[in-house]
């Protein structure tokens, strides 16, 4: 009414207030039913058993810090891609082992986790999720994507200077140099953490006492005939610094039994199979799951993908073997599950939000429940046709 | 040797016994089914077993013998007749499996790329993008259906392309085979399922190959539509 008898006395008219009023019309935005799937809880460093069944979201420059590299399955990878968000779900055994990292002594030998299950069932999702909570509680990662990809697709190998007999791989190695460094730069840096001894790597080569850590990562990325060596520097490294409460590390080694596998594609000079216990890379990430150092965790899962001769069971005693067993020994095993009827409602009801399915009856998704037997993988998998 | 001829006789004479006996069995019409003609053909999808059931008609067949269901159609919710005719016209030399996970992985395709155009635009524009799959796939095939088609006919020994119109399910097997010969006309290193579901969209949205190959065809009928009367003289 106001604003109509000020028009009269400016002398405006209707048209004009329709030609060049600046006021828009109301859009109508749309309802959105309030999303119960989702928790807004999205720094893993607080996760507790209440947030369970809900989804949490990493940001995207997190994600690429983190998972550049490798790190996240392929076919979830393309649902960040389709789904414009990396979305993972907080389960079990994730909280689990995040409740056990809050509580356990940091002056004993770190603590080992095993993760296990069938195929497709979550282990690589869930050791995304603990990677994310090692670096939102400032751990410094040790973190290996796939280890059988070092000895199934070897890109370049070389014969070790340092320990005959043990075969390099130089572009794997400097690789791995490459995603360390992104995972971490940022508290390496901040920590200040420097090298304690002096190394020769050549007559002209040296890293010196005192310099940074980042400093011989970058050499190693530089140099890549001596990555190997500096892998093993940096873990023995890592461990004193640890040893020292300078920092606190995390390993996460996603098909771990591959180290203890008798088959590699890795010929050396004389055409002879070299299984994985003669690369130096093997020996390098052995050492860090030992027990002789403390201020660290870590959490390791075992794949029936990751080995091609041994395949029967998923379990890890059956998996690691007698001599992985023995080197793990004592470990914590976590079972990594299919799906509860709960899980299921929440990712059907997750998918239904990103519109990955749309009006799907009761019984229709009962059915793709029964057809995938409640595993995520299958689930997923039954879903994309539809 | 007269034994001989005798017994030859009397073979011959059962080998044609035998044809006649066989010739009661086999009908004239040249029909291969396992199942007799009384048979009838039954439904298995529920909707239609209920409306059977509502209007009275399940009674009446209840004790007619009924053939059963092919194995590649279910009472699932996920099932689709036209999906399924599709598929075998993707399939070569019966590799159903084959054609079934191509046709699965171009569903995925066409999800991935609409998904993506759905979230990168604004509310309004979301409303107009299709995501089912199913949809998009009966879509590009109905614009890709043709009404006419040219047939050679040869009338005082000249052959005139005669335009002629079809049957629906005539033109529903050109609209498919369309579409898969354009999805199959591509680069060694590019998969079908990619091709055929950017294919697939094109076609639902009206264009691509498969739709112009149609209108091609019908701007032929319209200019030789002065020989349409030799379909009847």
């Amino acid at each position: 009414m106001v604003f109509y008898t000020q028009s009269l006395l400016r002398r405006i008219t209707s048209g004009h207030v329709r030609m060049f009023g600046t006021a828009l019309e109301a859009i109508k935005v749309p309802e959105e039913p309030p999303q119960t799937f989702r928790t807004i809880e999205n720094n893993p460093a607080n996760h507790t058993i209440d947030h369970m069944n809900r989804f949490y979201t990493i940001a995207p420059e997190i994600q690429k810090q983190l998972f550049q590299h490798g790190g996240l399955t392929k076919f979830f990878q393309k649902q960040v891609k389709t789904f414009a968000e990396c979305s993972i779900l907080i389960r079990q055994p994730a909280i689990e082992i995040i409740s056990y990292i809050r509580q356990s002594d940091y002056s004993k030998p770190p603590n080992k986790y095993v993760l296990y299950g069938e195929f497709g069932v979550g282990k690589s999702t869930t050791l995304v999720h603990l990677i994310h909570y090692a670096f939102a509680t400032r751990k410094i990662l040790i973190h290996v994507p796939w280890a059988q990809n070092w000895f199934s697709r070897p890109r370049e190998t070389a014969n070790s200077i340092v320990h005959e007999g043990n075969i390099d791989l130089p572009i794997d190695a400097a690789a791995w140099l490459v995603h360390f460094k992104n995972q971490n730069h940022y508290l390496l840096s901040e920590l200040d953490l420097r090298v304690t001894k002096d190394y020769a790597w050549s007559h002209r080569e040296t890293t010196s006492n005192g310099t940074p850590l980042l400093e011989m990562i970058n050499f190693g990325i530089n140099r890549i005939k001596f990555a190997s060596e500096i892998i093993n520097v940096l873990i023995n490294e890592l461990k004193e610094a640890s040893r020292d409460g300078k920092c606190s590390t995390m390993v996460a080694i996603d098909g771990y039994n591959a180290f203890f596998s008798e088959y590699s594609a890795i010929r050396d000079d004389n055409k002879k199979v070299v299984p994985p216990s003669r690369v130096s890379l093997t020996h390098a990430f052995l050492n860090i799951t030992k027990s002789d150092w403390c201020n660290g965790i870590i959490v390791v899962a075992v794949d029936i993908l990751a080995t091609k001769d041994r395949r029967e069971s998923y379990l890890p005693r059956f998996l690691l073997n007698k001599e992985g067993f023995e080197h793990m020994d004592p470990f914590l095993p976590v079972h990594v599950k299919n799906y509860t009827t709960d899980e299921f409602e929440i990712i059907a009801e997750y998918y239904k939000n990103r519109k990955w399915i749309r009006d799907i009856s009761k019984q229709g998704l009962r059915e793709l429940q029964l057809l995938s037997q409640n595993n995520p993988y299958k689930f997923m998998e039954y879903c994309t046709p539809l | 040797m007269a034994i001989f001829r005798t017994l030859l006789r009397q073979v011959t004479f059962q080998k044609v016994l035998l044809g006649t006996k066989r010739s009661g069995v086999i009908s004239l019409t040249n029909n291969y089914s396992l199942f007799p003609s009384t048979f009838i053909k039954g439904t298995f999808i529920p909707s239609e077993q209920n409306k059977l059931k509502e209007s009275g008609e399940l009674q009446k067949i209840a004790h007619i013998p009924i053939k059963p269901a092919f194995n590649d159609e279910t009472s699932s919710e996920f099932y689709d007749p036209i999906v399924r005719k599709f598929t075998n016209y993707i399939m070569r030399k019966g590799k159903k499996v084959l054609a079934r996970n191509l046709l699965e992985k171009t569903f995925e395709n066409v999800k991935r790329i609409q998904l993506e155009k759905y979230n990168s635009s604004s509310f309004e524009a979301q409303t107009e993008i299709e995501l089912n799959p199913t949809v998009i796939l009966h879509q590009a095939l109905a614009n890709c259906k043709p009404v006419l088609e040219l047939m050679p006919m040869r009338r005082g020994g000249v052959r005139y392309q005669v335009p002629v119109p079809i049957r629906e399910s005539r033109s529903a097997f050109l609209a498919a085979r369309w579409i898969i010969e354009a999805a199959k006309d591509k680069e060694r290193t590019i998969h079908l399922p990619e091709k055929l579901a950017w294919e697939l969209i094109e076609a639902s949205k009206n264009q691509g190959r498969a739709v112009r190959r149609k209108q091609e065809l019908h701007k032929q009928c319209e200019a030789n539509r002065a020989y349409a009367h030799y379909r009847w003289s």
